[in-house]
């Protein structure tokens, strides 16, 4: 197994979830062993999972607080009435409150605790994108591209242009690099997305500023209703 | 611990007994080792003897300069692991062991190499991560890690795949990382910090 093979599979959140079979296992520890990224990777990783464990461990705080009770004043009989349009706008309001509550709010909890499962895709600047990405999105749903920069190549920063199916450049990001990290992520938002063959194109920037595309990915984006 | 290239210098350097180098090489393959066994060995005094055993014979191996490739000294080394481990599952270990040789005392498994201060910080960024995550990512997490419970019926039970758990693992990861090698990268080479268990 070599990098770019460790990083295609997500060999590290593999193992760290005990998903590679021995054979596969064996082949990344043995690539672990030889490489200090994938090593850095993977401790990373181990360490987040072993901090996670105690967290999640902790009890959740309960907070108290202490209410002085006050002893309320006894208004009279008919206090409750004054001023006279209290009863109808108290009336409007609980109407309000019962849509609220039995009708508004337990869709606004369905909605919310539905599986939020986000679209996204991997690409590899090293492969130059020949196969076409299919994403299927919900109209006016957005999707992640993680992006896989190749390690070490000399170039300052690296700029992202997605072109729409009529080849038009809809925008241009510049992709910060910092060292030790090789993907980034870049989200495509859903708004005017249409469906078609749309293209995003990564180029690195030269120290000098000079621009040279250096992969370019077809995404098949189609909107489902 | 700062990244060192393991190369012919290198090399030179743990076979000349260069103490510094020596710490490094210990400490960053330690963590690998440990990484490697605690899912095949459930003792930790397994663990132990097997990592120690390891490196008792990888040093063995550079005073003898059985190393001809320095660049692949990782491969070596989890090479010798792979043997130790496949002789502590036959129970012979102990006996092909170089007892005529002066046995060297590895520093203990359970020393962090980052520090208290650091340890604190990464504890607390991952706080910080794990908060901001929707609850039911979460318990995800918690019922995979905390409670080990299978990982498919897990799935099935919050509607999601493995590629879902997977994703939420790297994405978490990579929120941590920057901080991670941040910390990792302003370790003095081979310098190890107090005892965190």
């Amino acid at each position: 197994m070599d990098h770019d093979e460790a990083v295609r599979q997500n060999a590290t959140e593999r193992y760290l979830l005990d998903e590679l079979d021995p054979e596969l296992r064996d082949q990344f520890e043995e690539h672990l062993f030889d490489c200090q990224d994938c090593a850095l990777d993977l401790r990373a990783g181990a360490m987040f999972v072993e901090q996670t464990k105690v967290i999640l461990a902790e009890p959740p705080a309960v907070s108290e607080s202490r209410v002085p009770v006050t002893e309320a004043a006894k208004p009279g009989w008919f206090a409750w009435l004054r001023p006279a349009f209290a009863v109808p706008v108290l009336a409007l309001l609980l109407a309000v409150i019962g849509y609220q509550s039995f009708v508004t709010y337990p869709s606004l909890v369905a909605t919310a605790n539905q599986p939020q499962v986000g679209s996204w895709a991997s690409v590899n600047v090293s492969t130059r994108g020949t196969t076409a990405i299919s994403m299927k999105v919900r109209k006016g749903e957005g999707f992640g591209v993680l992006v896989n920069l190749p390690p070490e190549d000399g170039f300052a920063s690296y700029t992202a242009d997605l072109y729409n199916p009529a080849g038009k450049k809809e925008w241009s990001r510049q992709i910060a690099t910092a060292s030790h990290e090789e993907t980034r992520q870049i989200y495509i938002q859903g708004h005017n997305l249409e469906s078609g063959t749309y293209a995003l194109v990564v180029n690195g920037i030269t120290p000098g500023g000079e621009s040279k595309e250096l992969s370019r990915h077809p995404i098949d984006v189609q909107i489902q209703n | 611990m700062q990244l060192q290239s393991f190369d012919e210098s290198y090399v030179e350097r743990l076979q000349a007994g260069d103490f510094r180098t020596q710490e490094h090489f210990v400490a960053y393959f330690s963590e690998l080792i440990q990484l490697k066994l605690r899912s095949r060995l459930h003792s930790p005094q397994a663990i132990e003897d097997v990592r120690q055993e390891t490196f008792t014979r990888v040093f063995a191996a550079l005073r003898g300069g059985k190393i001809r490739q320095p660049e692949r000294l990782g491969a070596f080394v989890n090479s010798m692991c792979n043997n130790v481990l496949l002789e502590h599952y036959r129970a012979s270990s102990r006996d092909s062991s170089l007892d005529d040789e002066e046995q060297q005392d590895f520093p203990a498994t359970n020393v962090d190499v980052l520090g208290a201060v650091a340890a604190k910080q990464m504890g607390e960024k991952i706080r910080e991560i794990l908060e901001e995550m929707p609850e039911r990512d979460r318990r995800l997490l918690r019922e995979i890690f905390l409670e080990e419970r299978d990982k498919d019926e897990v799935c099935k039970d919050f509607g999601v795949d493995r590629e879902y758990l997977r994703v939420l693992l790297y994405r978490a990861k990579q929120s941590f990382k920057s901080l991670y090698l941040k910390n990792v990268a302003a370790r003095p080479p081979g310098a190890v910090a107090v005892e965190k268990r």
